[in-house]
Protein backbone atom coordinates (compact mmCIF):
# COMPACT_ATOMS: atom_id res chain seq x y z
CA UNK A 1 0.00 0.00 0.00
CA UNK A 2 1.60 3.26 -1.11
CA UNK A 3 -0.82 5.61 0.60
CA UNK A 4 -3.13 4.88 3.53
CA UNK A 5 -5.19 7.50 5.35
CA UNK A 6 -7.15 6.53 8.50
CA UNK A 7 -9.58 9.21 9.63
CA UNK A 8 -7.15 11.96 8.71
CA UNK A 9 -8.22 15.51 9.52
CA UNK A 10 -6.34 18.71 8.91
CA UNK A 11 -7.12 22.07 10.48
CA UNK A 12 -5.14 25.08 9.27
CA UNK A 13 -3.63 27.43 11.89
CA UNK A 14 -6.45 29.93 11.24
CA UNK A 15 -8.95 27.32 12.41
CA UNK A 16 -10.22 26.40 8.94
CA UNK A 17 -10.90 22.69 8.71
CA UNK A 18 -9.62 21.70 5.26
CA UNK A 19 -9.91 17.90 5.60
CA UNK A 20 -12.25 15.93 7.88
CA UNK A 21 -12.05 12.24 8.72
CA UNK A 22 -10.51 11.20 5.42
CA UNK A 23 -10.05 7.46 4.92
CA UNK A 24 -8.38 6.38 1.70
CA UNK A 25 -6.16 3.68 0.29
CA UNK A 26 -4.10 3.96 -2.86
CA UNK A 27 -2.01 0.98 -3.89
CA UNK A 28 1.33 0.98 -5.56
CA UNK A 29 1.22 1.81 -9.26
CA UNK A 30 -2.31 3.24 -9.19
CA UNK A 31 -3.06 6.44 -11.11
CA UNK A 32 -5.67 8.52 -9.35
CA UNK A 33 -7.27 11.89 -10.13
CA UNK A 34 -8.71 14.05 -7.35
CA UNK A 35 -11.47 16.37 -8.55
CA UNK A 36 -13.78 18.75 -6.75
CA UNK A 37 -14.83 22.39 -6.53
CA UNK A 38 -12.44 25.14 -5.42
CA UNK A 39 -11.77 25.01 -1.70
CA UNK A 40 -12.65 21.33 -1.46
CA UNK A 41 -9.24 20.51 0.04
CA UNK A 42 -7.47 19.12 -3.04
CA UNK A 43 -4.29 21.16 -2.58
CA UNK A 44 -4.26 20.46 1.16
CA UNK A 45 -4.58 16.73 0.52
CA UNK A 46 -1.67 16.80 -1.92
CA UNK A 47 0.50 18.83 0.46
CA UNK A 48 -0.32 16.29 3.16
CA UNK A 49 0.74 13.45 0.86
CA UNK A 50 3.89 15.44 0.03
CA UNK A 51 4.72 15.80 3.77
CA UNK A 52 4.56 19.59 3.45
CA UNK A 53 1.77 19.47 6.04
CA UNK A 54 1.24 17.04 8.90
CA UNK A 55 -2.24 15.72 9.77
CA UNK A 56 -3.85 17.21 12.88
CA UNK A 57 -5.87 14.01 13.43
CA UNK A 58 -5.78 10.39 12.30
CA UNK A 59 -3.10 8.16 10.80
CA UNK A 60 -1.17 8.76 7.60
CA UNK A 61 1.06 6.14 6.00
CA UNK A 62 3.23 6.97 2.99
CA UNK A 63 5.41 4.35 1.28
CA UNK A 64 5.37 2.31 4.46
CA UNK A 65 6.32 5.17 6.81
CA UNK A 66 4.37 7.37 9.18
CA UNK A 67 5.81 10.86 8.46
CA UNK A 68 4.56 12.28 11.76
CA UNK A 69 6.70 9.77 13.70
CA UNK A 70 9.88 9.95 11.62
CA UNK A 71 13.08 11.58 12.82
CA UNK A 72 14.66 14.29 10.68
CA UNK A 73 16.88 11.85 8.81
CA UNK A 74 14.07 9.40 8.09
CA UNK A 75 11.76 12.18 6.96
CA UNK A 76 14.44 13.48 4.59
CA UNK A 77 14.82 9.99 3.10
CA UNK A 78 11.06 9.63 2.70
CA UNK A 79 10.83 13.05 1.07
CA UNK A 80 13.36 12.16 -1.63
CA UNK A 81 10.93 9.37 -2.63
CA UNK A 82 7.96 11.74 -3.01
CA UNK A 83 7.75 14.35 -5.78
CA UNK A 84 5.12 17.10 -5.78
CA UNK A 85 4.37 19.08 -8.96
CA UNK A 86 3.06 22.50 -7.91
CA UNK A 87 0.34 24.42 -9.68
CA UNK A 88 2.58 27.48 -9.95
CA UNK A 89 6.09 26.04 -9.75
CA UNK A 90 8.13 27.76 -7.03
CA UNK A 91 11.22 28.46 -9.15
CA UNK A 92 13.50 31.46 -8.55
CA UNK A 93 12.94 33.82 -11.53
CA UNK A 94 16.64 34.23 -12.27
CA UNK A 95 17.50 30.54 -12.13
CA UNK A 96 18.26 28.79 -15.40
CA UNK A 97 15.99 25.97 -16.48
CA UNK A 98 18.81 23.42 -16.31
CA UNK A 99 19.56 24.29 -12.67
CA UNK A 100 15.87 24.26 -11.75
CA UNK A 101 15.48 20.77 -13.22
CA UNK A 102 18.66 19.37 -11.66
CA UNK A 103 17.51 20.69 -8.25
CA UNK A 104 15.03 17.80 -8.28
CA UNK A 105 17.73 15.41 -7.12
CA UNK A 106 19.23 17.57 -4.35
CA UNK A 107 17.84 15.13 -1.80
CA UNK A 108 20.04 12.32 -3.06
CA UNK A 109 23.06 14.44 -4.01
CA UNK A 110 25.90 15.24 -1.64
CA UNK A 111 26.36 18.89 -0.73
CA UNK A 112 29.66 19.12 -2.65
CA UNK A 113 27.98 17.75 -5.78
CA UNK A 114 25.14 20.27 -5.35
CA UNK A 115 27.71 23.09 -5.00
CA UNK A 116 29.64 22.08 -8.11
CA UNK A 117 26.43 21.67 -10.12
CA UNK A 118 25.37 25.17 -9.12
CA UNK A 119 28.45 26.58 -10.88
CA UNK A 120 28.55 24.08 -13.72
CA UNK A 121 25.50 21.84 -14.39
CA UNK A 122 26.70 18.26 -13.92
CA UNK A 123 23.97 16.27 -15.64
CA UNK A 124 23.01 18.15 -18.80
CA UNK A 125 21.93 15.00 -20.71
CA UNK A 126 19.74 13.90 -17.79
CA UNK A 127 17.91 17.22 -17.66
CA UNK A 128 17.59 17.32 -21.43
CA UNK A 129 16.04 13.85 -21.42
CA UNK A 130 13.33 15.06 -19.03
CA UNK A 131 12.62 18.26 -20.99
CA UNK A 132 12.58 16.64 -24.43
CA UNK A 133 9.19 14.86 -24.22
CA UNK A 134 7.76 18.08 -22.75
CA UNK A 135 8.96 19.95 -25.86
CA UNK A 136 11.22 22.25 -23.84
CA UNK A 137 14.72 20.97 -24.58
CA UNK A 138 15.48 24.15 -26.54
CA UNK A 139 14.97 26.19 -23.33
CA UNK A 140 17.63 24.32 -21.35
CA UNK A 141 19.81 27.38 -20.69
CA UNK A 142 17.08 30.02 -20.60
CA UNK A 143 16.25 31.83 -17.37
CA UNK A 144 12.94 30.90 -15.73
CA UNK A 145 11.61 34.47 -15.85
CA UNK A 146 11.70 34.33 -19.64
CA UNK A 147 9.18 31.44 -19.79
CA UNK A 148 5.39 31.55 -20.07
CA UNK A 149 3.16 30.10 -17.35
CA UNK A 150 2.63 26.88 -19.28
CA UNK A 151 6.34 26.49 -19.98
CA UNK A 152 7.11 27.09 -16.31
CA UNK A 153 4.64 24.38 -15.31
CA UNK A 154 6.42 21.97 -17.64
CA UNK A 155 9.79 22.86 -16.09
CA UNK A 156 8.24 22.03 -12.70
CA UNK A 157 7.08 18.69 -14.09
CA UNK A 158 10.53 17.98 -15.56
CA UNK A 159 12.13 18.66 -12.17
CA UNK A 160 9.89 16.17 -10.38
CA UNK A 161 10.34 13.57 -13.14
CA UNK A 162 14.12 14.03 -12.79
CA UNK A 163 13.79 13.43 -9.05
CA UNK A 164 12.79 9.78 -9.80
CA UNK A 165 10.26 9.65 -6.97
CA UNK A 166 8.30 6.52 -6.07
CA UNK A 167 5.19 8.59 -5.47
CA UNK A 168 4.28 11.31 -8.00
CA UNK A 169 1.91 14.02 -6.80
CA UNK A 170 0.59 16.75 -9.07
CA UNK A 171 -1.45 19.75 -7.97
CA UNK A 172 -3.28 21.11 -11.03
CA UNK A 173 -0.27 20.33 -13.21
CA UNK A 174 -1.78 21.59 -16.48
CA UNK A 175 -3.85 24.59 -15.35
CA UNK A 176 -1.77 27.10 -17.36
CA UNK A 177 -1.62 25.06 -20.59
CA UNK A 178 -3.79 25.11 -23.69
CA UNK A 179 -6.14 22.10 -24.14
CA UNK A 180 -3.92 20.22 -26.61
CA UNK A 181 -0.79 20.68 -24.52
CA UNK A 182 -2.67 19.78 -21.32
CA UNK A 183 -3.90 16.57 -22.92
CA UNK A 184 -0.43 15.70 -24.18
CA UNK A 185 1.21 16.46 -20.82
CA UNK A 186 -1.25 14.38 -18.80
CA UNK A 187 -0.84 11.47 -21.22
CA UNK A 188 2.92 11.79 -20.80
CA UNK A 189 2.71 11.86 -16.99
CA UNK A 190 0.55 8.74 -17.01
CA UNK A 191 2.81 6.96 -19.45
CA UNK A 192 5.93 7.73 -17.41
CA UNK A 193 4.18 6.66 -14.20
CA UNK A 194 3.13 3.41 -15.87
CA UNK A 195 6.62 2.80 -17.33
CA UNK A 196 8.29 3.39 -13.98
CA UNK A 197 5.57 1.55 -12.08
CA UNK A 198 5.11 4.48 -9.67
CA UNK A 199 1.95 5.80 -8.08
CA UNK A 200 0.45 9.01 -9.51
CA UNK A 201 -2.04 11.23 -7.68
CA UNK A 202 -3.13 14.40 -9.49
CA UNK A 203 -5.72 17.04 -8.69
CA UNK A 204 -7.52 18.47 -11.70
CA UNK A 205 -10.14 21.07 -12.44
CA UNK A 206 -10.97 19.71 -15.89
CA UNK A 207 -13.26 16.73 -15.33
CA UNK A 208 -12.98 15.48 -18.93
CA UNK A 209 -9.18 15.28 -18.62
CA UNK A 210 -9.48 13.39 -15.34
CA UNK A 211 -11.94 10.87 -16.80
CA UNK A 212 -9.91 10.39 -19.95
CA UNK A 213 -6.49 9.86 -18.40
CA UNK A 214 -6.94 8.30 -14.97
CA UNK A 215 -8.13 4.90 -13.85
CA UNK A 216 -9.64 6.02 -10.60
CA UNK A 217 -11.44 9.24 -9.61
CA UNK A 218 -11.82 10.63 -6.10
CA UNK A 219 -14.44 13.37 -5.73
CA UNK A 220 -13.58 15.70 -2.85
CA UNK A 221 -16.02 18.22 -1.38
CA UNK A 222 -15.70 20.27 1.80
CA UNK A 223 -12.82 18.08 2.98
CA UNK A 224 -14.80 14.84 2.59
CA UNK A 225 -14.66 12.09 0.00
CA UNK A 226 -17.94 12.31 -1.90
CA UNK A 227 -17.20 9.39 -4.20
CA UNK A 228 -14.24 7.16 -5.01
CA UNK A 229 -14.62 4.80 -7.96
CA UNK A 230 -13.10 3.72 -11.27
CA UNK A 231 -13.44 6.45 -13.88
CA UNK A 232 -15.72 4.33 -16.07
CA UNK A 233 -18.26 4.19 -13.25
CA UNK A 234 -18.40 7.92 -12.50
CA UNK A 235 -21.92 9.03 -13.39
CA UNK A 236 -23.33 12.42 -14.30
CA UNK A 237 -25.18 12.40 -10.99
CA UNK A 238 -21.88 12.04 -9.16
CA UNK A 239 -20.47 15.04 -10.97
CA UNK A 240 -23.50 17.28 -10.54
CA UNK A 241 -23.57 16.43 -6.84
CA UNK A 242 -19.87 17.29 -6.65
CA UNK A 243 -20.06 20.66 -8.35
CA UNK A 244 -23.67 21.74 -7.62
CA UNK A 245 -22.64 23.07 -4.28
CA UNK A 246 -22.65 26.76 -5.15
CA UNK A 247 -26.41 27.21 -4.74
CA UNK A 248 -26.47 24.62 -1.96
CA UNK A 249 -23.83 26.47 -0.02
CA UNK A 250 -25.79 29.71 -0.24
CA UNK A 251 -28.93 27.98 1.02
CA UNK A 252 -26.88 26.44 3.77
CA UNK A 253 -25.76 29.90 4.85
CA UNK A 254 -29.35 31.05 5.06
CA UNK A 255 -30.20 28.05 7.20
CA UNK A 256 -27.34 28.43 9.66
CA UNK A 257 -28.03 32.14 10.04
CA UNK A 258 -31.34 32.15 11.81
CA UNK A 259 -30.57 35.08 14.11
CA UNK A 260 -31.89 37.66 11.70
CA UNK A 261 -35.68 38.00 12.08
CA UNK A 262 -37.35 39.34 8.94
CA UNK A 263 -39.73 41.56 10.87
CA UNK A 264 -36.99 43.67 12.46
CA UNK A 265 -36.76 47.26 11.24
CA UNK A 266 -33.80 48.30 9.11
CA UNK A 267 -32.73 50.91 11.65
CA UNK A 268 -32.39 48.46 14.52
CA UNK A 269 -30.62 46.04 12.19
CA UNK A 270 -27.93 48.59 11.42
CA UNK A 271 -27.61 49.56 15.07
CA UNK A 272 -27.16 45.94 15.96
CA UNK A 273 -24.59 45.12 13.32
CA UNK A 274 -22.59 48.33 13.25
CA UNK A 275 -20.60 47.78 16.46
CA UNK A 276 -19.69 44.28 15.30
CA UNK A 277 -18.32 45.64 12.04
CA UNK A 278 -16.10 48.02 13.96
CA UNK B 1 -3.46 86.06 18.39
CA UNK B 2 -1.63 83.79 20.78
CA UNK B 3 -0.50 81.69 17.79
CA UNK B 4 1.17 84.69 16.21
CA UNK B 5 2.84 85.52 19.47
CA UNK B 6 4.09 81.95 19.68
CA UNK B 7 5.48 82.10 16.10
CA UNK B 8 7.19 85.39 16.89
CA UNK B 9 8.77 83.86 19.98
CA UNK B 10 10.09 80.92 17.94
CA UNK B 11 11.65 83.26 15.33
CA UNK B 12 13.29 85.32 18.09
CA UNK B 13 14.66 82.16 19.72
CA UNK B 14 16.11 80.99 16.38
CA UNK B 15 17.79 84.35 15.80
CA UNK B 16 19.19 84.31 19.32
CA UNK B 17 20.58 80.79 18.78
CA UNK B 18 22.22 81.83 15.49
CA UNK B 19 23.83 84.90 17.05
CA UNK B 20 25.02 82.83 19.99
CA UNK B 21 26.54 80.24 17.61
CA UNK B 22 28.45 82.89 15.68
CA UNK B 23 29.86 84.49 18.79
CA UNK B 24 30.70 81.10 20.33
CA UNK B 25 32.67 80.03 17.22
CA UNK B 26 34.35 83.47 17.00
CA UNK B 27 33.93 83.42 13.23
CA UNK B 28 35.54 86.32 11.42
CA UNK B 29 33.19 86.47 8.43
CA UNK B 30 34.01 90.08 7.82
CA UNK B 31 37.62 89.03 7.25
CA UNK B 32 36.50 87.38 4.02
CA UNK B 33 35.60 90.74 2.56
CA UNK B 34 38.50 92.98 3.67
CA UNK B 35 40.40 94.85 0.97
CA UNK B 36 43.51 92.64 0.97
CA UNK B 37 41.70 89.29 1.40
CA UNK B 38 40.91 88.89 -2.32
CA UNK B 39 44.56 89.30 -3.30
CA UNK B 40 45.59 86.91 -0.52
CA UNK B 41 43.17 84.25 -1.77
CA UNK B 42 44.33 84.76 -5.32
CA UNK B 43 47.95 84.42 -4.20
CA UNK B 44 47.23 81.17 -2.34
CA UNK B 45 45.32 79.76 -5.31
CA UNK B 46 48.12 80.74 -7.68
CA UNK B 47 50.58 78.82 -5.55
CA UNK B 48 48.75 75.61 -6.67
CA UNK B 49 49.43 76.29 -10.34
CA UNK B 50 50.80 74.99 -12.54
CA UNK B 51 50.11 71.44 -11.26
CA UNK B 52 53.15 69.22 -10.92
CA UNK B 53 52.92 66.92 -13.96
CA UNK B 54 56.46 65.58 -13.86
CA UNK B 55 56.60 61.90 -14.77
CA UNK B 56 58.02 60.91 -11.39
CA UNK B 57 55.18 62.55 -9.46
CA UNK B 58 52.55 61.23 -11.89
CA UNK B 59 53.88 57.71 -11.34
CA UNK B 60 53.59 58.19 -7.59
CA UNK B 61 50.02 59.47 -8.04
CA UNK B 62 49.21 56.46 -10.20
CA UNK B 63 50.45 54.14 -7.47
CA UNK B 64 48.48 56.11 -4.88
CA UNK B 65 45.32 55.84 -6.98
CA UNK B 66 45.85 52.11 -7.37
CA UNK B 67 46.29 51.83 -3.61
CA UNK B 68 43.03 53.74 -3.02
CA UNK B 69 41.20 51.50 -5.48
CA UNK B 70 42.65 48.40 -3.86
CA UNK B 71 41.73 49.58 -0.35
CA UNK B 72 38.13 50.19 -1.39
CA UNK B 73 37.84 46.97 -3.41
CA UNK B 74 39.32 44.65 -0.78
CA UNK B 75 37.47 46.47 2.00
CA UNK B 76 34.14 46.11 0.18
CA UNK B 77 34.84 42.48 -0.72
CA UNK B 78 35.64 41.59 2.90
CA UNK B 79 32.55 43.48 4.02
CA UNK B 80 30.41 41.67 1.44
CA UNK B 81 31.58 38.26 2.67
CA UNK B 82 31.26 38.95 6.37
CA UNK B 83 28.05 40.92 5.79
CA UNK B 84 26.56 37.92 3.98
CA UNK B 85 27.50 35.62 6.84
CA UNK B 86 26.12 37.98 9.48
CA UNK B 87 22.97 38.68 7.47
CA UNK B 88 22.05 34.98 7.64
CA UNK B 89 22.09 35.28 11.43
CA UNK B 90 20.41 38.69 11.40
CA UNK B 91 17.56 37.38 9.24
CA UNK B 92 16.84 34.85 11.99
CA UNK B 93 17.88 31.73 10.09
CA UNK B 94 19.80 30.28 13.03
CA UNK B 95 17.68 31.12 16.02
CA UNK B 96 16.60 34.16 17.96
CA UNK B 97 19.69 34.59 20.12
CA UNK B 98 21.94 34.67 17.02
CA UNK B 99 19.53 37.13 15.41
CA UNK B 100 19.57 39.57 18.32
CA UNK B 101 23.33 39.43 18.87
CA UNK B 102 24.25 39.77 15.20
CA UNK B 103 21.86 42.73 14.84
CA UNK B 104 23.54 44.39 17.78
CA UNK B 105 26.96 43.76 16.22
CA UNK B 106 25.84 45.12 12.82
CA UNK B 107 24.35 48.22 14.43
CA UNK B 108 27.57 48.89 16.32
CA UNK B 109 29.74 48.43 13.23
CA UNK B 110 27.48 50.72 11.23
CA UNK B 111 27.10 53.51 13.75
CA UNK B 112 30.87 54.14 14.01
CA UNK B 113 31.92 56.20 10.93
CA UNK B 114 34.72 55.03 8.64
CA UNK B 115 37.03 57.86 9.70
CA UNK B 116 36.74 56.90 13.36
CA UNK B 117 37.34 53.24 12.48
CA UNK B 118 40.38 54.35 10.44
CA UNK B 119 41.80 56.35 13.34
CA UNK B 120 41.33 53.32 15.61
CA UNK B 121 42.80 50.91 13.04
CA UNK B 122 45.85 53.12 12.51
CA UNK B 123 46.49 52.73 16.23
CA UNK B 124 45.87 48.98 16.08
CA UNK B 125 47.49 48.01 12.77
CA UNK B 126 49.88 50.88 12.14
CA UNK B 127 49.99 53.52 9.43
CA UNK B 128 49.20 52.47 5.86
CA UNK B 129 46.70 50.82 3.54
CA UNK B 130 45.99 47.85 5.83
CA UNK B 131 44.39 50.14 8.40
CA UNK B 132 42.28 51.80 5.70
CA UNK B 133 41.11 48.46 4.34
CA UNK B 134 40.10 47.28 7.80
CA UNK B 135 38.27 50.53 8.51
CA UNK B 136 36.24 50.30 5.32
CA UNK B 137 35.57 46.59 5.83
CA UNK B 138 34.30 47.13 9.39
CA UNK B 139 31.89 49.98 8.64
CA UNK B 140 30.65 48.47 5.37
CA UNK B 141 30.04 45.09 7.03
CA UNK B 142 27.52 46.85 9.27
CA UNK B 143 25.82 48.51 6.30
CA UNK B 144 25.79 45.53 3.94
CA UNK B 145 24.86 43.02 6.66
CA UNK B 146 21.73 45.01 7.40
CA UNK B 147 20.79 45.44 3.72
CA UNK B 148 21.49 41.77 2.93
CA UNK B 149 19.35 40.66 5.87
CA UNK B 150 16.46 42.80 4.64
CA UNK B 151 16.76 41.25 1.17
CA UNK B 152 16.73 37.78 2.78
CA UNK B 153 13.60 38.59 4.75
CA UNK B 154 11.74 39.79 1.65
CA UNK B 155 12.65 36.96 -0.74
CA UNK B 156 9.89 34.37 -1.42
CA UNK B 157 10.21 31.27 0.76
CA UNK B 158 8.27 28.89 -1.51
CA UNK B 159 11.23 27.76 -3.68
CA UNK B 160 13.34 26.66 -0.71
CA UNK B 161 10.34 25.06 1.01
CA UNK B 162 9.56 23.04 -2.12
CA UNK B 163 13.15 21.76 -2.21
CA UNK B 164 13.06 20.85 1.50
CA UNK B 165 9.83 18.93 0.84
CA UNK B 166 11.59 16.91 -1.85
CA UNK B 167 14.33 15.88 0.56
CA UNK B 168 17.01 18.56 0.03
CA UNK B 169 19.15 19.55 3.01
CA UNK B 170 18.91 23.06 4.46
CA UNK B 171 22.13 24.32 2.85
CA UNK B 172 21.32 22.93 -0.60
CA UNK B 173 17.75 24.29 -0.39
CA UNK B 174 19.15 27.71 0.52
CA UNK B 175 21.64 27.68 -2.36
CA UNK B 176 19.13 26.53 -4.99
CA UNK B 177 15.94 28.13 -3.64
CA UNK B 178 16.80 31.33 -1.78
CA UNK B 179 20.22 32.44 -3.01
CA UNK B 180 19.21 33.09 -6.67
CA UNK B 181 16.48 35.39 -5.36
CA UNK B 182 18.76 37.57 -3.23
CA UNK B 183 21.95 37.51 -5.31
CA UNK B 184 21.04 40.36 -7.74
CA UNK B 185 20.15 42.64 -4.82
CA UNK B 186 23.29 41.67 -2.91
CA UNK B 187 25.45 42.47 -5.93
CA UNK B 188 23.71 45.80 -6.56
CA UNK B 189 24.11 46.86 -2.91
CA UNK B 190 27.78 45.85 -2.92
CA UNK B 191 28.52 47.81 -6.10
CA UNK B 192 26.82 50.88 -4.70
CA UNK B 193 28.77 50.66 -1.46
CA UNK B 194 32.00 50.13 -3.41
CA UNK B 195 31.34 53.39 -5.24
CA UNK B 196 30.90 55.16 -1.89
CA UNK B 197 33.96 53.45 -0.48
CA UNK B 198 36.26 54.69 -3.27
CA UNK B 199 35.43 58.26 -2.29
CA UNK B 200 35.86 57.35 1.36
CA UNK B 201 39.21 55.61 0.71
CA UNK B 202 40.49 58.81 -0.90
CA UNK B 203 39.81 60.68 2.34
CA UNK B 204 40.89 58.01 4.83
CA UNK B 205 44.54 58.82 4.11
CA UNK B 206 44.13 62.00 6.17
CA UNK B 207 44.30 59.92 9.33
CA UNK B 208 47.23 57.95 7.91
CA UNK B 209 45.40 55.04 6.32
CA UNK B 210 47.16 55.06 2.94
CA UNK B 211 46.19 55.91 -0.62
CA UNK B 212 45.78 59.27 -2.39
CA UNK B 213 44.47 60.91 0.78
CA UNK B 214 47.73 60.33 2.57
CA UNK B 215 49.65 61.90 -0.34
CA UNK B 216 47.33 64.91 -0.27
CA UNK B 217 47.73 65.29 3.48
CA UNK B 218 51.52 65.07 3.31
CA UNK B 219 51.89 67.53 0.40
CA UNK B 220 49.51 70.06 1.99
CA UNK B 221 51.37 69.84 5.30
CA UNK B 222 54.68 70.48 3.51
CA UNK B 223 53.16 73.42 1.52
CA UNK B 224 53.82 71.59 -1.77
CA UNK B 225 50.74 73.07 -3.49
CA UNK B 226 51.59 72.09 -7.13
CA UNK B 227 51.95 68.47 -6.03
CA UNK B 228 48.76 68.69 -3.98
CA UNK B 229 46.63 70.01 -6.88
CA UNK B 230 47.75 67.09 -9.10
CA UNK B 231 46.56 64.70 -6.38
CA UNK B 232 43.21 66.55 -6.14
CA UNK B 233 42.77 66.39 -9.92
CA UNK B 234 43.61 62.67 -9.85
CA UNK B 235 40.97 62.11 -7.13
CA UNK B 236 38.34 63.96 -9.16
CA UNK B 237 39.10 61.95 -12.28
CA UNK B 238 39.03 58.67 -10.39
CA UNK B 239 35.69 59.38 -8.74
CA UNK B 240 34.13 60.51 -12.04
CA UNK B 241 35.42 57.39 -13.75
CA UNK B 242 34.15 55.06 -11.04
CA UNK B 243 30.72 56.77 -10.97
CA UNK B 244 30.36 56.25 -14.71
CA UNK B 245 31.55 52.64 -14.52
CA UNK B 246 29.27 51.76 -11.63
CA UNK B 247 26.23 53.41 -13.28
CA UNK B 248 26.92 51.44 -16.46
CA UNK B 249 27.31 48.18 -14.50
CA UNK B 250 24.08 48.69 -12.59
CA UNK B 251 22.15 49.42 -15.78
CA UNK B 252 23.53 46.21 -17.25
CA UNK B 253 22.64 44.17 -14.16
CA UNK B 254 19.11 45.54 -13.80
Amino acid sequence: MTIALEGVGLTHPGGFQALRQLTLQISSGERVAVIGPSGAGKTTLLQLLGTGLMPSAGQLHLLGDDPARLQARGLKRLRTRIGLIHQSPPLPPRQRVITAVLAGRLGSWSLSRALVSLCYPLDIPGARAMLEPLDLDDKLFVRCDQLSGGQLQRVGIARVLYQRADLLLADEPVSAMDPVLADHTLALLNRIAADRGVTLVASLHAVDLALRHFQRIIGLRDGNVLFDRPSAQVSDDDLSALYANQSLAEQGHEVVRPARPAGLGAGTGILRTAPRCL
Amino acid sequence: MSKRLEALLWVMALIAALVASFSYLEMDLAGLFRSDSATQMLGYTQAFFPPDLSSGWLRQIFHGALETLAISAIGTLLAGLSGAALSLLAAGRLGRLAKASSRLLLNTLRSVPELVWAALMVLAAGLGPFAGTLAIALHTTGVLGRLFAEALENVPTAPAKALRDSGAGPVAAFLYGTFPGVLPQWVAYSLYRWENNIRMAAVLGFVGAGGLGQMLYVTLSLFQQPQAISVIIAMLLMVLLVDALSAWLRIRLA
